[in-house]
């Protein structure tokens, strides 16, 4: 809900900050996703879907993403209950050059689990390299992004985290309207090895651009 | 009488001789003067010396008409009063045949003079040809025309010749009162345009009984003048169309980029450090980009027509033929729109010995 009232949001005010010079853009996304953790006493694997939305506003060279899911994830391949999962970033980008994007931003994920909230959040430096590859519709890109800073409330120190996403998107030619698919995934490294966090899925999104 | 001629001419003399060089530029004026104020005191021998030496003067310095007339009509009156009568005729008839418009003021000269010049008139056929000095004419059209004044009725015959006297084309046969206007329609007797550059307007005046009275005749130089045909529009150059036909790079540029993007969602879990990762979702994702670049390379397979660029090549195709047309229908306007200039010489005129 939350997810759709700021999509919403993002495409009524599109057209009116379209006219300043300013680029809007927004999509309703649809992931698949998988968090696995291995620790020493074992690995557990959940799996759901999450659904949210993603805008952007972008002003010249500088951009600023916003982004939003929820959903449950279930245990993959086993029984017992699961657990709701809530993600969301913010990032300032820079168009450095016309197919490298650097950017910064952070990245926050939550685990409602029976015993409390677990919060993962990222202080994160991204790069981002894209390009047309079919005619000027469909533009592929890959992402990778790691943590310069994090604070998780889990037992174990953090080691690392790193992750990206590659996928394209498809841009019709005579309406403003943007789809794209890609995989992304997330990988965290906890209390020197001892516990491997790892998020990945398929990401669909579709949504409406006037850039 | 002989005293006093003597005297004048002395006292002329005297004052030539004597006056200052700026002051004796000022007296070119008066022998006539002179002639005039003699003739008005009846010393009419005194003022009929005076008057042919001004004649004789002007006609050394080939003055027009208009100067030599006042002293021929004085220097006849003056003939006449004094007995010349024979003299008196070869005046006027020299005054008919350099202006045949000119007529005696009858407020100066008495009936005497008057009828005696108007006999010499009806005597004398001649004609004199009024042309301006330069014109442009299209032929066919008759633009060209020439004034023929009169001395008095007669018959003429106006002809345009060769510079040998062959006849090049007939303008006119007939009576002529006062004036009369030919036109030539700058075409010669077959309809063509002139062969040559040199024609001559030859008016041959008769009298009555039909021998030749006299003859005028004025050079014309001919030219046509063709207006420059407008070259032919460049065609465009083919660095101005656009391609036709799909080149290889796009569909090439799809299949590869899915290649790579594919791999780079394959590589990815590698790339972050993670070998576990599940694959379900990373090969529908690399099937999604691959089956894209496959479909890309389809799209934009080598030596496919690009209907769009063959559109925007016709229409530049089109409006090359059509300034081509264009110009085609201006040369075909220019070459017809040929123009004759005239340019008219010095008249001459010429009379039987006979007369």
């Amino acid at each position: 809900m939350k997810a759709s009232l700021l999509v919403f949001g993002l495409a009524v005010g599109a057209g009116a900050l379209a006219a300043q010079g300013v680029a809007p853009a927004a999509a309703l996304s649809v992931a698949t996703t998988r968090v696995r953790s291995e620790v020493p006493t074992g690995t557990s694997q959940f799996a759901g879907a999450v659904i949210g939305g993603e805008g952007t506003l972008a002003l010249g060279r500088v951009q600023l993403d916003v982004s939003y899911v929820q959903g449950k994830v279930d245990p993959d391949g086993a029984s017992g209950p699961g657990y709701d999962l809530v993600e969301g970033a913010v990032l300032v980008r820079a168009r450095t050059v016309p197919w490298l994007t650097l950017g910064a931003g952070v990245h926050a994920r939550s685990y409602t689990l029976p015993g409390g909230t677990q919060r993962w959040v990222f202080t994160e430096l991204r790069a981002r390299a894209a390009g047309l590859f079919i005619g000027s519709a469909v533009r592929g890109y890959v992402e990778l992004w790691r943590a310069i800073g994090a604070d998780v409330n889990v037992p174990e120190a953090f080691d690392h985290a790193q992750g990206g996403e590659a996928g394209m998107i498809v841009r019709l030619s005579r309406a403003p309207i943007v789809a794209r698919i890609a995989y992304r995934i997330d990988h965290a490294v906890l209390g020197g090895g001892t516990r491997r966090e790892t998020v990945d899925g398929v990401l669909i999104g579709i949504g409406v651009s006037r850039r | 009488m002989s005293w006093r001629v003597a005297g004048l001419c002395a006292l002329t003399w005297v004052l030539q001789a004597g006056a200052p060089a700026v002051a004796r530029g000022q007296t070119s004026a008066l022998p006539f003067a002179e002639g005039v104020r003699a003739y008005k005191n009846l010393d009419f021998a005194l003022a009929a010396g005076l008057l042919r030496r001004d004649l004789a003067r002007l006609t050394a310095a080939n003055a027009p008409a208009a100067e030599r007339v006042p002293g021929l009509v004085y220097l006849g009156a003056a003939d006449l009063f004094r007995g010349r009568r024979d003299s008196a005729l070869a005046v006027f008839q020299r005054l008919v045949l350099l202006d045949p418009r000119f007529r005696p003021d009858r407020l100066v000269f008495p009936p005497l003079v008057t009828s005696m010049f108007d006999s010499v008139r009806a005597r004398t056929k001649t004609v004199v040809i009024s042309v301006p000095p330069d014109t442009q004419v299209t032929p066919g059209t008759g633009g060209f025309g020439a004034w023929l004044f009169a001395s008095s009725f007669q018959t003429v015959e106006v002809t345009l010749r060769y510079e040998d006297g062959a006849p090049f084309r007939f303008l006119y046969s007939g009576p002529i009162g006062d004036s009369l206007r030919v036109q030539w329609d700058g075409l010669d007797a077959a309809g063509q345009l002139p062969p040559v550059t040199r024609v001559l307007l030859r008016v041959t005046s008769r009298a009555p009984t039909g021998e030749l009275a006299g003859i005028a005749q004025l050079p014309l130089t001919l030219r046509l003048v063709q207006p420059d045909t407008l070259p032919w529009p460049p065609p465009p150059a083919d660095s101005q169309f656009l391609p036709e036909r799909a080149s290889g790079r796009p569909a090439m540029r799809a299949l590869w980029g899915g290649v790579l993007l594919a791999g780079a969602v394959a590589a990815l879990p590698a790339v972050v450090g993670e070998s576990n990762a599940s694959s379900g979702p990373r090969v529908a994702v690399v099937g999604a980009v691959g089956v894209a670049g496959v479909l890309g390379y389809f799209l934009h397979r080598p030596g496919r027509p690009i209907p769009p660029n063959i559109h925007a090549n016709q229409v530049r195709r089109d409006a090359w033929q059509r300034r081509v047309d264009s110009v085609a229908t201006d040369n075909v306007r220019r070459r017809g729109d040929v123009r004759l200039a005239v340019h008219a010489g010095e008249a001459t005129a010429m009379q039987p010995r006979t007369q």
